[in-house]
């Protein structure tokens, strides 16, 4: 048989994949001397049974005062971004309908408002919410309080203003010109130099762990915390890739940045509070390490699945596909972990707001997950590819699992962390339901349009004003759905600022914080 | 392991003192079933990958052979590239292409069809006792020394009876000397290359008559409302992709397009606007325009069609699905037949599947008696893109001069 590319590609793949299931096999059955001590700190005494008695549960009060001011900042800076991406996300939507509403000034005009909307709802808002959730939550996991806090505080401060450099900048017409590298990289380069600065402390925190095994919340934040400034830095860096290579680099990041950063983010924020709200441990440690090893080993080259069709090599592609629908394992897997232990609770979900948000999201992102897999089949891609249907795919992911594990976070986390309860329940309740219901407007109409799109234009007998036309009920009802989410946005807003600003008839603290 | 709830009852969400581990369950059976089908389907796909990269890399090495051999036999060249107009038994087409069997400058030599080939003709030529309008393209950008040598040598042998051959070298040297001429201006100057010709007819006096100078403005700068026809269809009128081809097109013929864009009656936002800004008298001034405007072919297939196909349609119709052949109309080689049938040679094969599509989906329904509307229906995607490609592969359609079109529909272009 003739040696070519995808031959040897089906090889190293079927090597990588016995070498997966070894690893697996040997972290899971302790076969590296080194966990056979680890295994006594989180198993106790005898190794396969499960301890209960006490080892899970300890006194967080001194680790959470040190943590509080780098989250609390990193909140505040999320929310902010979080309204404003929102604002531009509803009036990009809104002039998809109504082509001719402020079209006065360049920085007006969609491909800025688009482009703004998308960048700030990942650098601004969920970038910084995620990494105030590893400030919150690794600490607490290692047992210990986060060392060099102040660094964070400096991190906060150089991330933020380049962002909003770059988005000023931006909106005035200084781009890079790839989609999710919009920014200019001098400003990328900031962002880089701010996430040396928020991992530092972090790492400190890990070497300085009272604890041996490291929960798996941990591994993802400490994974994506390696990954995501490689990746930022390699995409962004400038004269290395020209032409289709450009492309091909472009789409690997814009990809990584939802499955090696954001995910990481949510799934390992949803793994730490779902059992920890409930009080019950995860289903299975086995099938924690096949959902973190099999994002490891596959997700990497997924993101040419975005370049179907396009004048690539086509083992390129057929590999980025392959390894799309080889994401099925280890989302199955962390399924299973978090589900389980939500259906076999279901009453803690009508005595926890911040779980229902939790539990949602952890659900959209198996179906988020399920979904791009299909869609990367070229089969479908051949309906999908250049229409909305990806867009609401890009949203189940990014809103729906994402932002809404997050909203859920930052419920959780802010009474611990100012003392007091949420003065209005009420509130999240609405906000609960505004986003929920508005998203599902959202999606619904963009996946049903998305489709007629697709199908419209590759009729070659209809006109392409046909394929537009077709969209255009679906779109009026995704700027609904659209500005329904952006009102939950505000009542999040005022719900966590409410709570920060100490109203008078707030409850008795429960634990000493600090007034800062 | 499911055990008994041990928190505070107070409230059953968890002591805050809790923090999350995990259970040291078994990976469930069902996982791993998944797993391994993925992995063998993975495995699989990335397999039958390799085998279409094998097949790929055979087409292409068969391709190349296939391409070294062609130029072996002077017949399969001119089967190619001569036999579309001058037809495989060089006979000709009557009162459109002379004929090469039995004339006079097949006779003449290898040497002299070379030179023809070389330079192309332009300009009225008796051959065999009938005057033609002789339009035919050069061919020394699209052959090289050695198959012009081999096809002349072919005619020469095959159709004037001689016994000569022409080798490349002396292609070489009659390339050199026949270099940036331009055509053979008719009969009249290649009776100085061919002795004992007939009577050739004469070059007409005036050669062109001058461009209005606001239609040129028009072509190439536009105007208050209406952009340039430059600015789509390019210097020439030779078009690209989904914008046609102008140059050749009968006047009749572009006229009447343009009033249907102007009055509505065929759809194009662009051209609706731009024909909404012209008057009869530039319409009439821009259609005569592009009627004699004589460019090489700007098109090349690109839609992945089946040229055999595409030649079986334009040139035998599929009776089977209902479709006439295309140059049952559109006249021999695709020339077009003034004013209602447009020339397709050379067309631009986007524009051609684009308006084939647009037929049968009834978005364009301006054609004589509807025929294209049938036609265009009865066709499958793949034969749209096929005979788009075919015609695409033909040479560009000289175009008439204007006395020819004047003869034809009377100097008005009025239908």
């Amino acid at each position: 048989m003739l040696i070519t590319m995808g031959l040897l590609l089906a090889l190293s793949f079927v090597v990588s994949l016995l070498a997966l299931t070894f690893l697996i096999w040997a972290i899971a059955t302790r076969q590296f001397a080194l966990d056979r001590a680890q295994a006594k700190t989180v198993f106790g005494k005898e190794a396969a049974e499960p301890d209960t008695d006490g080892t899970h549960l300890f006194d967080t009060t001194g680790i959470d005062r040190v943590s509080a001011r780098p989250v609390r900042l990193l909140i505040l800076g999320a929310i902010f971004w979080l309204l404003l991406a929102s604002a531009f996300g509803v009036i990009a939507s809104l002039k998809l309908h109504w082509p001719d509403w402020l079209n006065q000034a360049a920085p007006l005009t969609f491909g800025r408002m688009r482009a703004l909307h998308l960048n700030l709802v990942t650098y601004g808002w969920l970038s910084q919410i995620g990494i105030a959730c590893m400030y919150w939550i690794l600490p607490r996991i290692f047992r210990t309080q986060l060392r060099s806090p102040q660094l964070a505080v400096i991190g906060f401060w150089l991330w933020n203003i380049g962002v909003t450099l770059g988005a000023v900048t931006f909106a005035w017409g200084w781009t890079d010109g790839e989609e999710w590298l919009e920014f200019a990289w001098q400003f990328d380069m900031l962002l880089v130099l701010a996430g040396v600065f928020f991992v530092v402390p972090l790492v400190r925190t890990a070497r300085a762990r009272e604890v041996d095994h490291i929960y798996v919340t941990g591994w993802y934040f400490l994974a994506a915390m390696v990954w995501f400034p490689c990746l930022f830095f390699i995409a962004n860096f400038p004269g290395i890739h020209y032409g289709v290579e450009e492309a091909t680099v472009n789409w690997w990041f814009a990809h990584n940045v939802l499955g090696l950063w954001l995910t990481p983010l949510g799934v390992g924020t949803a793994y730490y509070f779902i059992p920890k709200i409930i009080g019950k441990p995860i289903y299975s440690y086995s099938l924690s390490l096949i959902g973190f090893w099999g994002l490891a080993l596959f997700y990497s080259q997924v993101g040419i699945h975005h370049l179907i069709g396009g004048p690539l090599p086509t083992w390129v592609v057929t590999l980025s596909i392959v390894h799309s629908m080889m994401m099925f394992i280890p989302v199955i897997a962390v399924a299973i972990n978090q589900h389980v232990t939500v259906a076999r609770n279901t009453w803690a979900l009508r005595e926890s707001l911040p779980l229902r948000f939790i539990a949602f999201g952890a659900v959209m992102y198996t179906l988020a997950s399920f979904q791009g897999s299909i869609e990367a089949l070229r089969s479908v891609n051949t309906i999908t590819h250049f229409t909305h249907y990806t867009v609401g795919h890009a949203h189940l992911g990014a809103y729906a699992f994402v932002s809404i594990v997050m909203f859920g976070a930052a419920y959780h986390i802010m009474p611990r962390m100012v003392g007091r309860e949420f003065a209005y329940p009420g509130l999240i309740r609405l906000h609960f339901w505004l986003v929920v219901l508005g998203f599902a407007i959202y999606f619904f109409a963009l996946t049903i349009g998305g489709v007629l799109q697709g199908l419209a234009m590759l009729d070659a007998t209809r006109s392409f004003a046909e394929s537009v036309m077709v969209t255009k009920p679906y779109l009026e009802a995704r700027s609904v759905g659209g500005t329904m989410m952006a009102l939950g946005h505000v009542v999040f807003a005022a719900n966590i600022i409410g709570i920060l600003r100490a109203p008078r008839r707030a409850l008795q603290p429960q634990s000493s914080v600090p007034a800062e | 392991m499911n055990r008994p709830d041990k928190q505070p009852v107070k409230s059953r969400l968890a002591d805050e003192g809790y923090e999350p581990w995990e259970n040291n369950r078994r990976i469930p059976l069902p996982v791993i079933w998944v797993a391994v089908a993925l992995a063998v389907w993975g495995t699989a796909t990335l397999l039958r990958d390799s085998g279409s990269y094998a097949v790929a890399q055979n087409e292409r090495q068969s391709g190349e052979t296939v391409a070294a051999e062609a130029p072996e036999g002077g017949e399969a060249l001119f089967l190619a590239r001569c036999s579309t107009c001058h037809q495989p038994n060089g006979a000709g087409v009557r009162l459109a292409v002379p004929p090469l069997h039995g004339s006079d400058f097949a006779k003449a030599g290898p040497e002299v069809v070379a030179q023809i080939m070389l330079r192309g003709i332009d300009g009225p030529i008796r051959v065999s006792g009938f005057a033609y309008d002789g339009r035919m393209p050069s061919f020394a950008a699209a052959l090289n020394d050695g198959d012009i040598a081999q096809i002349a040598s072919f005619v020469a042998n095959r159709f004037g009876g001689t016994g000569a051959a022409l080798e490349a070298g002396q292609v070489a040297t009659l390339r050199a000397a026949q270099a940036n001429k331009g055509s053979w201006q008719g009969g009249a100057e290649l009776a100085a290359l061919v002795p004992d010709l007939p009577t050739q007819p004469p070059m007409p006096a005036e050669a062109k008559p001058a461009t209005d100078p606001a239609i040129s403005a028009l072509v190439f700068a536009g105007k208050s409302d209406a952009w340039s026809c430059a600015s789509c269809h390019g210097d020439l009128g030779q078009g690209t992709e989904n914008t046609p081809r102008l140059a050749g097109l009968a006047q009749g013929y572009i006229a009447r397009q343009l009033r249907d864009f102007r009055q509505g009656e065929r759809h194009n936002e662009s051209m609706n606007s731009v024909a909404k800004a012209l008057n009869d008298h530039e319409i009439h001034g821009l259609a005569a325009y592009y009627a004699r405007q004589r460019v090489a072919s700007a098109a090349q297939p690109a839609l992945g069609g089946d040229l055999a196909r595409g030649e079986q349609i334009a040139l035998q119709g599929d009776w089977s699905i209902g479709v006439p052949a295309c140059f049952s109309c559109h006249g021999p080689s695709g020339f077009g037949v003034a004013p209602d049938f447009p020339a397709l040679a050379a067309q631009q094969p986007a524009y051609i599947a684009s308006q084939l599509a647009a037929w049968a989906g009834g978005h364009r329904n301006n054609s004589p008696l509807g025929l294209m509307d049938r036609i265009s229906e009865a066709l499958p995607e793949a034969d749209r893109r096929a005979v788009a490609d075919y015609l695409a592969s033909l040479p560009a359609v000289p175009a008439p001069e204007q006395r020819a079109e004047a003869k034809i529909d009377g100097g008005k272009d009025e239908l």
